[in-house]
């Protein structure tokens, strides 16, 4: 027993160590480069300006994270709150890579914001509650608490307290709380009718898990150097069968259904402000996103020959992260590109690049997750279950 | 209490852009950013267009859809109904931007929106604000948002704060033609060739802003959004309200 979770131990590390240094090496240059220029630019390095685009590609990239974590919560929840233990192996991958995923998804937005270390004091003296925006500061701070309870208590081998329940129950209402909060955000102001409504709420919570599905496939893979051969019995098991290619199938299909009646109304309506989707259908983008990232990886995943296979699955959720990646950069963009009455100088729609500065957050942003990952599985054997509580502190041991 | 509001008759405006001139010369704008705008606009299509103009200052709305998105409670309404924004306490999320429909809010670190030299390089700031001008106005007032700005907060127009505030209480007009109260006027008023500005309080019912909205029908840009302007535009035959914020359809 202890000398096969040595060997795959020995698989995990190999793998992650090289995960870690190709992402300090990354986010090193990104970050480097990042940090020069808000110091000698500021956040005139960045293409928002007041009269187009005032969030661009780092707020898409905080949004990408924090409901990728969101997604990966509810992923764990499958098994932690609501019973369906054939995902047990998975549970405290998805709950480490929620935590760094969260602060990935933090570390950007406070690279975003004029003064980030300001809103420590004035978001609790201001108490604004009918702001959108405090309640989802609120929520994913006690979600990243509750996430690392949750990890501290697997850590300590408890998968089944009392405490556990309850803490495995409330970060699930937490993560609901925080994606939806995030969804209302954007779907509070009737401004900004492209956002408007609380079906931006459902949509954000859905693809939330989405996201969280397609992660959890990918690194699960990544971490036995995309060999199921490696991985431990009952992981290999999960893998081999068809159930979370059935969930994560499922999640796909929700969000083509969502993505499609939300595009049908954008282009019916004559609502002012619209306009931005019928720039939307019209750029290659998009496409690629419905396309490439949903509908191809939908198909696959539905082919009975296709589900039980790791490479079809790898495929499958690289094209939906990337799709949704693509999808959180087009609904933030898209949203403002009908300007706000700034006269004729102003164009009809406001065109918007993202600048070095922000594809340098962006990768930044990615290289904290990914590294964050790797150092977990280094350091704290993620495939760990109830059933192998002590094989998992022997393969840390050993690591 | 007062509810200073602004009244703007389109039919005597000529489009001179003097307001926005005295409002960037009375808050030490940067070029481009102008809390005061006035937009131009063209109606219809060739050959039968007009080309039509439309000043635009903050609406200082009653119901502020930027105050409520507010994390952090920086921006705020004033007690006389000014909507004002907290220097001291902004994060420089922008979510107000984002949240108001007239795109009357700024971000101070910005690329300059005007060609040539940017100002905030040749007239660069040695401490915490983000430009040092030459034209500074004396007032400097971060918590009402009055004076040259810090770096990375949300900047707009204050309706004078700094003037208006001194106001003797209880004053229903401040008229540009009344010595008594010309210092408290917004410059924007001041400054108006044609007389097209009013500026008083909006609860009094005997002051000259009400009485101009009852007679000559006063109407606020975008009405249905419910963000209910104190800014009220007076049409007459000659002036129009944009009906859409985009004014160019594609």
């Amino acid at each position: 027993m202890a000398t096969k979770s040595t060997e795959i131990s020995s698989h995990v590390r190999s793998a992650a160590n090289a995960w870690l240094v190709s992402c300090i090496i990354v986010g090193g240059i990104s970050g480097a480069y990042m940090l020069y220029q808000l110091m000698t630019v500021g956040h005139a390095a960045f293409n928002t300006s007041s009269d187009g685009v005032n969030w661009g590609l780092p707020i898409a990239t905080y949004v990408f994270f924090a409901l990728t974590s969101s997604g990966l919560s509810m992923i764990a929840s499958l098994a932690m709150v609501f019973g369906f233990k054939q995902f047990y192996p998975i549970v405290k991958r998805c709950i480490w890579l929620a935590i760094i995923t969260l602060a990935s998804g933090f570390a950007v937005l406070a690279f975003e914001l004029g003064h980030p270390f300001r809103m420590l004091w004035a978001m609790p003296t201001g108490m604004q509650v009918v702001s959108p925006m405090f309640w989802m500061g609120v929520f994913y701070t006690i979600d990243l608490v509750l996430l690392i309870i949750k990890f501290y208590l697997i850590m300590q081998d408890d998968w089944h307290s009392n405490l556990s329940k309850f803490i495995g129950a409330a970060s699930f209402v937490a993560v609901i709380l925080a994606s939806g909060m995030l969804g209302l955000l954007f779907g509070s102001v009737a401004m900004r009718p492209m956002w408007f409504g609380s079906f931006t709420s459902i949509y954000y919570m859905l693809t939330a898990a989405l996201c969280g599905a397609a992660a959890i496939v990918v690194t699960t893979y990544m971490a036995f150097d995309f060999d199921s051969r490696n991985m431990p019995d009952e992981l290999r098991t999960l893998a081999e069968s068809d159930q979370l290619p059935k969930v994560f199938a499922t999640l796909i299909g929700i969000t083509l259904v969502m993505i499609v009646t939300r595009m049908w109304t954008g282009l019916w309506s004559n609502l002012d402000g619209l306009e931005g989707f019928h720039i939307l259908i019209k750029s290659p983008l998009f496409w690629i996103e419905f396309l490439l990232g949903l509908v191809i990886p939908f198909w696959m995943l539905l082919q009975p020959s296709m589900q039980v296979r790791m490479r079809p699955q790898m495929i499958a959720a690289f094209l939906v992260l990337g799709g949704m990646f693509i999808n959180r950069y087009e609904f933030i963009v898209s949203g403002q590109i009908v300007p706000m009455f700034k006269g004729t100088w102003v164009n009809s729609l406001e065109p918007y690049f993202p600048s070095t500065t922000e594809w340098a957050m962006a990768v930044f942003g990615l290289a904290v997750a990914l590294g964050g990952y790797a150092i977990g599985e280094k350091l704290f054997h993620l495939s760990a279950t109830p059933n192998n509580g002590t094989a998992g502190k022997l393969a840390t041991s050993a690591a | 209490m007062a509810k200073w509001g602004m009244v703007i008759d389109l039919e005597k405006c000529v489009g001179c852009q003097a307001c926005t001139i005295a409002c960037g010369m009375e808050n030490s704008r940067l070029p481009g950013e102008h809390w005061q705008d006035v937009i131009f606009f063209q109606e219809g299509e060739y050959p039968n267009t007009e080309i039509k103009w439309f000043p635009r200052p903050c609406m200082h709305c009653e119901n502020p859809s930027c105050v409520a998105v507010c994390p952090v409670r920086a921006t705020y309404k004033a007690e006389d109904g000014q909507v004002l924004v907290d220097w001291n306490r902004c994060i420089g999320c922008k979510y107000c931007m984002i949240a108001c429909p007239y795109g009357v809010r700024f971000y101070t670190e910005e690329k300059a929106t005007y060609g040539g030299p940017n100002m905030k390089q040749v007239f660069k700031s040695e401490d915490a604000h983000s430009w040092n001008p030459p034209w500074k106005m004396p007032q400097e007032d971060w918590k009402h948002g009055v004076g040259v700005q810090p770096h990375d907060v949300v900047s707009k127009c204050t309706f004078c704060y700094h003037r208006v505030s001194k106001a003797p209480k209880g004053t229903a007009d401040l008229d540009p033609q009344n010595p008594a109260t010309r210092e408290y006027t917004p410059a924007c008023v001041v400054t108006c060739p044609t007389g097209a500005r009013f500026f008083g309080d909006l609860s009094n019912p005997d002051s000259e802003v009400n009485k101009q909205i009852a007679y000559k029908n006063g109407v606020r840009l975008l009405d249905h959004l419910g963000n209910k302007p104190q800014v009220y535009y007076l049409t007459g035959e000659g002036g129009s309200v944009p009906a859409t914020r985009s004014l160019k359809k594609i």
